[in-house]
């Protein structure tokens, strides 16, 4: 109940965010040419490219999108930066935490020559951005800000506890993955303060590579250590062989959480806790609205994530385990029941 | 605690408007709590209705997901906010298709059981269904599977719910109505006695000047009503009797300057000495004008301040409590405690002088003088940041409250010089009493409804209201008090005598230790910290303590003129309060709680009198010496101990035995102390004591 009211304020703050962002550029005068933005992206077109796009179109503000996508290669980065600057565009958009560390540079060696830095510019799903792109949340101190996409280990770790109590937490990581490390570290703070013991298990490398064949058994290790829960950090590699991971767990019988939607929306994970790609997408182009429209300073807009927080819950994968999610919970949760024919 | 002379007006008074107001408010409640109560049965039916269909849907979602309807998880939680925020909710539940019970929160299963298993709850044709079991309605809400009915979810409604809540209503109504009754009083006492009352004595003193012969006075009554144009030609007979003697006496003197028959001369002479002997007149041929100071004078405007003060009587911890600022080295209990022990050390240091002050400046100078702090008090203390400025604010109030209420006291001592000084105190104390009763009662509803903020702004806005009518209405002239302030040798001295001191410790502090930590400070904590309690339960809890000193003081003052066994009476109403206090012990519901304050206003309303009456014999020369107003003055200084060890004792405790323990404690000490004075009080005797003379 508290939480429904909590969301229900959240939902009311959105509202007149959304109104107090929509008056100003309804009196406002249309500027007489598109604002152009250049959206430099890495995996293709997904939610938060079209969550970034979708705002503009519902406030009525005419951009210009000029997309590029890196597929993965970190080599066009270069051409993006060369190319960005010589169409002078408004605003640069980046994707990702490796193509906006490579466009914008870290925050401690922003190299004007091979980055952007007189373009304002506006970063997205970067897992770690702070000791990364910017030095602070509050403000990134230069010509850039953006949004985080991850939420708090703390919330993750209260949502988990709610749909049963967890003693022992098991995760399988990538050794190589900062991402990765990091969701660690997190997890052994939190669990240490909420009294549960972390079981980790890294996926084995091969020639400086993580070889995926080796996830069920690490899977099957963390049986053995009788894990309550399987974490599945946000990491590139295991978001990449989430079948693998997730068909690995549901074999075992453990349930898992992802801190990312893949696992759970395209995949076997049980539930997941995420701010979802299309409202993180909206909420970047809500920062991109202020510099652009309003003339707001980018350093003078804080690094946030969106408010409202996305339970996803697998029903098939939960009906297999026979773990039946807590009415409150379900009650709040976005169900993904293809069977049903009905995803929420 | 004899009342005064007005009480048997006062009685009249209330009994008028008790028949003014109360039987047209009685059928107002009547008529209009029989519609609330047959518009709430329906009300509370769609009510349940919308929780039912609310809890269904979710339900059937969770259903629809294919977890079957007995592995439903976290059901406690599911239902438990829902009853919490619905308390005509008295239980809820899940029956599968047979009518077992799979989740029940609220009630126990054997209540429900026999009936779930035998009724059909489909007869509504796939529509809620509402039956009668015991003391609840049930309301079967029909779940959609995917293959017809899966089951039932029931909502309770608890069928006491709406009498509670119309008797929660009458209880309100009846409080509002009897502090308006009182209220009512109050001010018809006033406009009685300042308008028709007061200057009728003055025209009976003048009358029975008359009746005697004496013309020398005229009534001074400036009032344009009935009343005033009747002293006015009254007045103007006086003057006009008083005209024709100057006359007779100018013809006279004409007679004896001029007359030469010196017979006639002398047979004028002896009528005018005649005529001197028999009447008297002023000399100056201005009749002296007589007012008469009375001490209901001063009721109104000390009723309606110690009113503002005691309007955040029910409240007071609570609102210190959301003041809350850390205070390094004390407990938050403590830092609770300490605005409350601050304003009765205040009292405690500021009453001697304002005492001084008031017989020196008069009391209406001192009573307008303090106002300015109390009411810079009473609405500062609705502005407070935190703790810290909030012990400032009702410090200041507490100087003006120590002002307010030497110069009544003051005052009433002063006029009631000539009449019996007990009758004078009556006024006081009824006037204290009535306005303890409104103010808790009063205020308890007010908070509940505007918030501790806006009442104390109230509390201010009374205190203006005092100060307008002492402003206005209050004899400019004041009659004269004799000051001796004793020696500070003089008091040691007292503190010698061993039952006066006896008294003090074992009798006096242990009753303030009572009130303070006790009734002003654990009541409204404890209270609150009950579930389901509001601030109208703890004012009205809070009001049965001036009720039961008022119904009990009469009684105990005459109790203690027929018996003389004052030492006894004292006593016994320490034991009674203490344990009263005790009481908690045997559980910590609000029924003992409630019994201790019974407890505690029936033991001061038995000793407050023999307490006073007392000290004429046990000071038996010390009253001779220093004046028995003194050695009263020194009593309720060194009481005052008691007041602020009161809350800071009564804080002490509460992180040791928790609040109700606390009481406990509090009582344990209370209790003990009053034992030592009973066993002290053999000791007394009976009669005056002299034994102190013979060591001068």
């Amino acid at each position: 109940m508290r939480r429904l009211r909590f969301l229900i304020a959240v939902m009311v703050t959105l509202a007149a965010l959304g109104w107090a962002g929509t008056a100003p550029a309804a009196e406002g005068p249309t500027p007489a040419r598109p604002f152009r933005i250049y959206m430099a992206l890495w995996r293709g077109w997904e939610d938060a490219a079209q969550g970034f796009k979708d705002y503009f179109t519902n406030q009525n503000i005419p951009v210009e999108l000029i997309i590029r996508d890196a597929a993965q290669d970190k080599a066009k980065l270069r051409e993006f930066v060369a190319e960005a600057k010589s169409l002078n565009v408004d605003l640069v958009f980046t994707w990702g935490t490796t193509v906006s560390e490579e466009m914008l540079g870290r925050y401690d060696d922003p190299d004007t020559e091979s980055h952007i830095t007189t373009i304002p510019a506006v970063f997205a799903i970067v897992s770690q951005p702070l000791g990364g792109v910017v030095p602070s949340l509050t403000s990134s101190g230069r010509n850039i800000t953006g949004t985080t996409y991850l939420v708090p280990m703390e919330t993750q770790v209260n949502l988990i506890q709610s749909y049963r109590p967890v003693r022992r937490m098991g995760i399988v990581y990538n050794p190589l993955e900062r991402n990765s490390q990091v969701a660690i570290q997190e997890l052994m703070v939190v669990g240490h303060a909420s009294g549960f013991e972390l079981v980790t298990q890294p996926v084995e490398v091969v020639d400086g590579k993580p070889v995926a064949a080796s996830i069920p058994a690490k899977v099957a290790q963390l049986k053995v250590a009788k894990v309550d829960f399987l974490y599945i950090p946000p990491d590139t590699f295991l978001n990449i062989n989430r079948d693998t991971l997730t068909g690995a767990a549901l074999a075992q019988a453990i349930p898992t959480f992802a801190a990312a939607e893949n696992p759970v929306v395209t995949s076997k994970a049980m539930f997941g806790g995420v701010y979802r790609y299309y409202t993180v997408g909206q909420l970047t182009a809500y920062k991109a609205e202020q510099i652009l429209v309003h003339k707001v300073n980018p350093s003078d807009i804080p690094i946030d994530a969106p408010r409202r927080l996305s339970i996803l819950i697998n029903m098939p994968v939960v009906r297999q385990l026979g773990l039946y999610p807590p009415m409150n919970l379900l009650r709040l949760a976005e169900v993904i029941d293809p069977a049903e024919g009905r995803p929420q | 605690m004899t009342l005064d002379h007005t009480r048997p007006l006062f009685v009249r008074l209330l009994l008028l408007a008790f028949l003014v107001l109360v039987p047209p408010v009685a059928l107002l409640a009547y008529e209009a709590l029989g519609e609330f109560s047959q518009g709430l049965v329906p009300e509370m039916d769609k009510k349940a209705e919308t929780v039912g269909h609310d809890l269904a849907a979710s339900v059937e979602r969770a259903v629809g997901y294919g977890i079957p309807l007995n592995h439903l998880q976290g059901m406690d939680q599911f239902f438990g906010p829902v009853r919490a925020a619905n308390p005509e909710i008295r239980y809820l539940a899940v029956t599968d298709r047979d009518g077992h019970i799979l989740f029940l929160d609220g009630i126990g299963r054997e209540v429900l059981e026999a009936h779930f298993a035998v009724a059909d709850f489909d007869e509504g044709g796939g529509r809620s269904h509402k039956s009668s079991i015991g003391d609840f309605f049930d309301l079967a809400l029909p779940l959609a599977g995917k293959a017809g009915s899966a089951g039932h979810i029931h909502v309770g409604i608890d069928k006491n719910y709406v009498r509670g809540l119309v008797n929660d209503i009458i209880i309100d109504l009846g409080v509002v109505t009897l502090v308006s009754l009182l209220v009512a009083v109050e001010i018809l006492l006033f406009v009685v006695t300042f308008n028709v009352t007061g200057p009728m004595r003055v025209v009976a003193a003048v009358i029975d000047r008359v009746r005697r012969g004496d013309f020398s006075r005229v009534c001074g009554v400036t009032s344009d009503d009935e009343v005033g144009r009747f002293v006015h030609g009254f007045n103007a007979a006086i003057r006009l009797v008083d005209e024709l003697f100057r006359r007779l006496s100018a013809y006279i003197d004409e007679v004896k300057s001029v007359h030469f028959d010196p017979g006639v001369v002398e047979r004028v002479t002896d009528i005018e000495s005649r005529v001197r002997f028999l009447f008297r007149f002023a000399r100056d041929g201005q009749p002296a004008i007589v007012n008469e100071h009375q001490a209901t004078d001063i009721r109104l405007p000390l009723f309606l301040f110690v009113f503002a003060e005691e309007i955040s009587r029910s409240f007071m911890p609570m609102y210190i409590r959301d003041l809350y600022a850390p205070i390094p080295g004390l407990s938050p209990e403590m830092v609770t405690a300490l605005p409350i022990a601050v304003f009765m050390l205040f009292i405690a240091v500021v009453s001697p002088s304002a005492a001084l002050t008031s017989a020196r400046l008069g009391s209406r100078r001192v009573f307008l003088m303090g106002l300015v702090p109390a009411t810079v008090g009473f609405f500062m203390s609705a502005l407070a940041h935190n703790v810290y400025d909030f012990i400032v604010w009702r410090s200041a109030t507490a100087i003006g409250y120590a002002l307010v209420t030497m110069a009544c006291q003051g005052y009433i001592a002063q006029v009631s010089k000539q009449g019996s000084r007990a009758q004078g105190l009556g006024v006081y104390v009824g006037a204290v009493l009535t306005a303890s009763v409104c103010g808790t009662g009063i205020g308890g509803v007010l908070a509940e409804r505007v918030g501790y903020r806006a009442t104390f702004s109230i509390a201010a806005v009374l205190a203006i209201v005092a100060g307008l009518l002492i402003y206005r209405l209050m004899d400019a002239r004041q009659p004269e008090a004799e000051t001796h302030a004793p020696r500070k040798r003089q008091f040691i001295g007292l503190l010698r005598n061993w039952r006066f001191s006896a008294l003090i410790l074992f009798a006096a502090i242990p009753s303030k230790m009572a009130l303070t930590g006790f009734f002003f400070f654990l009541v409204p904590l404890t209270m609150m910290a009950q579930p389901r309690a509001d601030l109208g339960d703890v004012a009205r809890l809070m009001m049965l303590y001036p009720i039961s000193v008022v119904l009990l003081s009469p009684l105990a003052s005459r109790l203690a003129d027929h018996t003389g066994w004052k030492a006894g009476l004292v006593a016994v109403g320490g034991l009674i309060g203490g344990a009263g206090l005790v009481l908690p012990v045997i559980s910590g519901e609000t029924e003992m709680i409630m019994a201790g304050i019974v407890l505690l206003g029936i033991s001061h309303g038995l000793s407050a009198s023999p307490q006073l009456a007392m000290i004429p014999d046990v000071c038996w020369t010390e009253c001779r010496n220093i004046g028995q107003t003194n050695v009263l003055a020194f009593l309720r200084l060194a009481e005052r101990v008691g007041s602020v060890v009161g809350p800071l004792l009564a804080a002490a405790f509460i992180p040791l035995y928790g609040y109700t323990g606390a009481i406990v404690a509090l009582g344990v000490v209370v209790l003990g102390m009053s034992m030592v004075f009973a066993l002290l009080s053999f000791a007394y005797g009976s009669g005056p004591h002299i034994e102190a003379e013979l060591e001068e």
